[in-house]
């Protein structure tokens, strides 16, 4: 059960931005993270924005631009888009793969990208920790096994969603609506590392929500591998996403970012250039080898090092000719 | 219990510190004089208990509950639809799938104020009367459960994959089932119930 | 007493035994017995409930006027309350009672105080608001921390932490060394198992409503009304009969819900203080931490075997937690299962400040299984023998021999050489065998009442509780049986302690405890209604038989069932018994064996069990149907401890980190496995209807076959539950 709030229903982007202005506003999309989070007494707004009620926000559009999804779009209705399947396999993919279909058929694209992390020290009522605006990381030296290998410190939550570095891969760009108008930002830049904000894993300003994710038309090969512990619903344990464009049997533009093993959508730069460097086929090795470098892994989690790689090492695979 | 609650934070107070979900502007107060605007444009509901129509198997029902209350407190609580359970209350094992417009929903994590205008379909509302559907007579035959209390979470995800898949294959079905806990485990018989309704159809 | 001949054992393998059998009982089944409704495949006489939603949970029962009660539970491992207050929370809008339970409290989750309010929201707002001045102390644990001399004392005083000993009738050490010594193979292995938790869907719970007479009614979500009963009036200080407790269906039953739980208390004490119906249902968070636990175990084996491949000695030293109790014990199998002339065991059980255990499903079984089948496995591969071949060499249970047999033909056990590399590319696997080991027989004490009345309807009634077993539709199936019914023209009423006694359900006891009973007041029942219509059958009632919903004579003349009972005199007829003592029979428990074949991804480690083979006994079948979803359900419990489940506790606060059900993993459609049962049916001839219990046995031996199996596939054993990806590429050098 939740502390008491006052319900809105935003009717337009514009007033949404008003309402989320007020003191202690949140922002609800399909609800399942925010309400998790409130039912463990470790968020309680006073006011609780419905972005669903704005029409249109749930819009998946092909324009000449590329794709739009409107911030309410359903996952859902993202992995079943016939249209943005064949256009962005990754994404949909990435979609298909969030939690489970009751999950995905409530949670909502925006929600997806803006969720908050798993840590279960972060998530329990009971623990204070930096990210909660206290001291320290009680998961240092505690519990660990599923925490960052990368970018860590002074927090080393996993960035949990799936389709943010598919997204980041695909060089998408986030529209975001406030009470001083609108902005838009390329999705990598969204996301901070803590860092710089032990906070909050993302950046808006007061009254900001995100509005809508595009997709560049540009013609790309894309595709998401999420490794779990337990395959029938389950946060990853290190996820990869690729997008890019296959010339024979290379690639000559490729991003590489992994997913559930740093605080942010890691994106790896030695991986994206052993990966145009070599055939894909021997590409497989020095990518995932690369992908990693950097990894400072905490008491218990080293294990996930050799799981990155390997969500790099099937991501890479899954463009060879069968 | 707010044991190791951050130094000299109150519930209140750490939230003004932390983002929030899609956004959210913590900072920058609003005039009271906008406050009431809004409030006079129909806005604002709660935090007192709110009046509210749900459409539920067909039937319009008026409830009168919290904005904070889920659907599934309201079907439970409200409208002694006690056949959803609440067993995680967190959306993880899907006893309390009902379908709301035509999908699989956790009801417990779903607002009630969620659902207004929608077409919500609960475990009640399935067979007509005698008449089970033929996903409930499958698990009857296949013995699709054991103890039940996962049952009629597992029938309405049964349901809802049928109606989008008519024909699944059996990855198709396991993982259109990923949503539904079983402790008891009778997943394999839940499969057959399944693959055996499908056909039935 | 009667003297019967019955012929029993398994096809391929009968032989008559004399019993000696209760005069007012009727002749026990046998392998002989031609049987109409019994051993069909029937659905669950409740089955339309459970698909409407009309079946109703004790968290579904609503009361005029009731409360919803909440419990405040200490957030700390350790702590004593220096003074606690009220005020505030008695002040808040709907609440009508508060109570305080403790001053101390030995684990997170350990219930402090109490309160009831019209609404769940209005009882957690009160909880909240609940003010306690709190004095940490300090805690343990972690499991070897605990045994240490200088460690908090978890129970306080001067009580070690660690209570241990050897087992009765255990061999001297110096005789194992010298066995070991002289052995030809000898193994030494550290086998560890987590703490799980029940994760029963519904959660324990109670309403509790105190009737005008001041006498008690509560609804549990329990194994066992009887227990629920006797410990309320216990507390209440009121004779048993004043209490009436009811259960119609249960959201799951795995040992957690055999006792009183405190919740039960803490309801009737609410209800009682506000003068209302009260229902306390535990979160899910409440039930992970204070719902009990399969405890922990560290068990060091060390196993030899001389040249022909016989055991020469067991040794098991281990210990284990299971938090503020104990029950950490897994010796049995170790005891039991194989033929061993030098045995030593010595167990400690070791308490720490969190949640306490309870019997789960083969409660010490599935952990020792794990540790003894492995050993097993590596003795058998230093001998150069044949895991099955080993195994069979030192069982001297046919039956087992025989179910090995059999399990392996149907498992490919022929072709498990070449299994590891058919996985193809990046993937190995494996196929690994294991023993279960079960008593299942039931015993004496349970009541059944038959009652027939002049419409012909049958009603059986029992104070027994169907948790998801299909008792209710096994007792109309034997009772169906003895009147020549179908099963659904009997009406089962359990679930009330106002009806015969019956026990709690665990231990794999109803159906061997509760059939033979309700076998018997049938029997004496349709006694009754055959003295009733014999007149009109021309000849007398012990002539008579119940056939095909008619009541027949010698010479073949009938009448109709509703014809026969017609003839009843008064209302109806009414007939209890009492399950008598087994009988010798043929063998006392249950054996069974379970094969299962596995694929593991070495890139990731990650394990996927493909198919499990499960042969299993539990003499007489009365409904394979059911029987087969039990063992299903046992089997994927088992994968779930063998690949996900753990509680993981933070050592730095002592509070538990998984609380829920995505970081506490259980297996879900995606880790099922192919399941293939092969059930010998078995005439043991111990009671009348010769069945006995499968709750338990199918859970023994999955655990241990799944290792043996990745042990195969990958060539590494992995000693350490569960085998998670990072123990499997830890073992494979990758980490």
């Amino acid at each position: 059960m939740t502390s008491p709030f006052t319900f809105w229903d935003a009717r337009t982007a514009e007033e949404a931005a008003t309402l989320l202005s007020k003191k202690g506003a949140m922002a609800l999309g399909g609800g399942v993270d925010l309400l998790g989070e409130m039912k463990e007494g470790i968020r309680s707004p006073e006011h609780v924005v419905n972005l669903r009620s704005i029409p249109g926000l749930d819009r998946i559009q092909k324009a000449e631009r590329g794709w739009r999804i409107g911030a309410t779009a359903l996952l859902t209705d993202i992995a079943d888009h016939a249209d943005l399947r064949k256009d962005l396999p990754g994404l949909a993919e990435a979609a298909a793969a969030v939690a489970t279909p009751q999950i995905r058929n409530q949670g909502t694209i925006g929600g997806n990208l803006a969720q908050r992390p798993r840590c279960w020290y972060y998530r329990s009522a009971d623990f204070g920790c930096v990210k909660k605006g206290g001291k320290g990381c009680p998961a240092e030296k505690g519990e660990n096994r599923y925490l960052a290998i990368l970018g860590g410190g002074p927090c080393y939550i996993v960035h949990p969603s799936d389709c943010a570095p598919m997204l980041v891969a695909l060089d998408a760009r986030l529209f975001l609506r406030g009470p001083a108008g609108a902005r838009d930002l390329p999705i990598a830049d969204f996301y901070d590392l803590p860092s710089k904000n032990a906070l909050c894993e993302f950046t808006l300003k007061p009254g900001e929500f995100i509005e809508a994710v595009e997709v560049p038309a540009a013609p790309s090969r894309s595709t998401f591998v999420k490794l779990r512990e337990k395959d029938s619903f389950d946060f990853a344990i290190a996820a990869c996403a690729i997008a890019g464009k296959i010339e024979g049997d290379h690639f000559t533009e490729a991003r590489v970012v992994l997913g559930g093993v740093a605080p942010i959508p890691w994106r790896s730069a030695s991986a994206e250039a052993n990966l145009l460097k070599n055939t894909i086929a021997d590409a497989v090795e020095p990518a995932s080898n690369s992908a990693v470098e950097g990894a400072k892994p905490m008491s218990q989690n080293a294990w996930k090092i050799p799981m990155a790689k390997a969500a790099v090492a099937q991501a890479i695979r899954s463009f060879l000719p069968r | 219990m707010p044991a190791d609650r951050p130094e000299g934070l109150s519930r209140r107070d750490f939230l003004s510190v932390t983002g929030a979900l899609a956004g959210a502007g913590m900072l920058a107060g609003k005039s009271s004089a906008e406050d009431e605007d809004l409030r006079k444009a129909g806005g604002g509901l709660g935090p007192a208990p709110v009046k509210f129509g749900l459409r539920v198997n067909g039937n319009d029902h008026e409830v009168t509950a919290e904005p904070r209350a889920t659907l599934l407190d309201v079907l439970r609580d409200s409208l002694d639809l006690t056949g959803a359970k609440n067993a995680c209350d967190r959306g993880e094992c899907g006893a309390c799938t009902v379908i709301v417009d035509g999908k699989a929903v956790y009801a417990c994590m779903m607002l009630a104020l969620q659902a207004r205008g929608r077409e919500i379909r609960t475990i009640e509302g399935l067979a007509k009367g005698e008449d089970l559907h033929p996903v409930q007579a499958a698990f009857i035959e296949k013995d699709g459960y054991q103890c039940g209390y996962c049952t009629p979470g597992q029938v309405m995800a049964t349901v809802a994959l049928l109606e989008k898949t008519p024909s699944p294959s059996g990855d198709q079905i396991r993982a259109g089932l990923c949503g539904n806990l079983c402790r008891c485990a009778a997943y394999n018989r839940i499969f057959e119930a399944a693959a055996s309704a499908a056909k039935a159809k | 007493m009667a003297k019967r001949t019955l012929r029993v054992g398994y096809p391929g393998n009968y032989r008559e035994v004399e019993v000696d059998s209760p005069d007012a009982e009727p002749a026990p089944w046998d392998a002989d017995s031609k049987l109409a409704v019994v051993g069909k495949r029937s659905p669950r006489l409740e089955g339309a409930d459970k698909v409407t939603g009309k079946a109703k949970y004790t968290a579904d029962v609503k009361l005029e006027g009731m409360l919803i009660a909440r419990v405040l539970r200490s957030p700390y491992a350790r702590a004593t309350v220096r003074s606690i207050g009220f005020a505030k929370a008695l002040k808040m809008p709907g609440v009508k009672a508060a109570i305080e339970i403790a001053k101390a409290a030995r684990f997170q989750g350990d219930p402090i105080a109490a309160v009831a309010a019209e609404t769940e929201a209005q009882a957690e707002d009160a909880v909240r608001a609940i003010e306690v001045d709190w004095a940490v102390e300090e805690h343990v644990v972690d499991l070897e921390e605990a045994r240490k001399p200088n460690a908090p004392r978890v129970q306080g005083g001067k009580n070690p932490n660690e209570r241990g000993g050897e087992a009765q009738n255990t061999a001297a050490e110096e005789a194992c060394s010298s066995a070991l010594k002289k052995s030809h193979a000898t193994v030494d292995i550290t086998f560890t198992t987590p703490v799980v938790t029940h994760s029963c869907l519904e959660s324990h719970g109670s309403v509790a409503k105190w009737e005008s007479d001041g006498s008690l009614t509560v609804w549990d979500s329990t194994q066992g009304i009887f227990a629920v009963r006797d410990g309320l009036a216990r507390g209440f200080q009121l004779p048993a009969e004043k209490v009436r407790v009811l259960k119609e269906h249960m959201g799951g039953g795995f040992g957690s819900k055999l006792g009183m739980g405190q919740h039960s208390m803490i309801a009737a004490r609410l209800a009682r203080e506000a003068k209302a119906p009260v229902k306390l249902m535990l979160t899910r968070k409440e039930e992970h931490l204070a719902g009990g636990n399969r405890p922990s175990s560290v068990q060091r084996v060390r196993a030899g075997a001389d040249k022909e491949g016989k055991l020469t000695c067991l040794w098991l030293v281990s210990h284990g937690t299971g938090g503020i109790n104990g029950g950490a014990n897994c010796a049995a199998p170790l005891m039991s299962l194989y033929n061993c002339p030098v045995r030593r065991v010595w167990h400690a059980d070791v308490m720490t400040n969190a949640g306490g255990a309870a019997a789960f499903r083969a409660p010490g079984h599935v952990q020792g299984m794990f540790a003894l089948e492995g050993a097993m496995d590596e003795l058998a591969g230093k001998l150069g023998l044949d895991p099955i071949e080993f195994r069979k060499k030192n069982d001297s249970n046919e039956m087992r021999h025989a179910e090995y047999g059999e399990g392996a033909k149907v498992a490919g056990w022929e072709g498990r050489a070449q299994l590891p590399n058919a996985g193809g590319p990046g993937k190995a696997r494996g196929l690994g065998v294991a023993a279960s080991i079960w008593g299942g027989g039931g015993g004496p004490g349970a009541q059944a009442r038959c009652v027939i009345s002049r419409d012909g309807a049958v009603e059986i009634q029992c104070g027994t509780q169907d948790i998801g077993t299909g008792t209710r539709t096994i007792i109309a199936m034997i009772a169906a049986e003895e009147l020549g019914l179908k099963a659904d023209q009997v009406r089962v009423k359990l679930g009330d302690t106002t009806l015969p006694y019956s026990h709690g359900s665990g231990g794999s006891m109803t159906a061997p405890s509760v059939t033979p009973a309700v076998r018997a007041a049938a029997a004496a029942a349709r006694g009754r209604v055959f003295e009733a219509c014999a007149k009109a059958l021309k000849g007398n009632a012990d002539s008579l038989t119940a056939k095909d919903g008619k009541v027949v004579a010698k010479d073949g003349t009938s009448i109709s069932w509703a014809e026969a009972c017609a003839k009843i005199s008064g209302a109806n007829v009414s007939e209890q018994a009492t399950r008598a003592q087994n009988f010798k029979g043929y063998r006392d428990g249950t054996a069974g064996c379970q094969f299962a074949e596995v694929e593991v991804d070495l890139e990731t480690g990650h394990v996927q069990v493909l198919r499990v083979v499960a042969v299993h006994d539990c003499g007489r079948v009365v409904n394979p149907l059911l029987a087969e979803s039990q063992i299903n359900g046992g089997i994927i419990q088992g994968l779930s401890y063998a690949l996900f489940e753990q509680r993981i506790l933070d050592d730095a606060s002592g509070r538990m980190l998984n609380t829920n059900f995505s970081d506490y993993r259980i297996a879900g459609p995606k880790e099922v496995p192919e399941i293939t049962v092969v059930l010998f049916d078995v005439s043991n001839g111990r009671t009348n209807t010769g069945v006995m219990g499968i709750g338990e046995p199918p859970i023994i031996p999955t655990p241990a076959a799944i290792a043996n199996a990745v042990a195969h596939a990958i060539g590494k054993r992995i000693s350490d539950l569960p085998i998670t990806p990072d123990k499997v590429l830890a073992a494979l050098g990758k980490k």
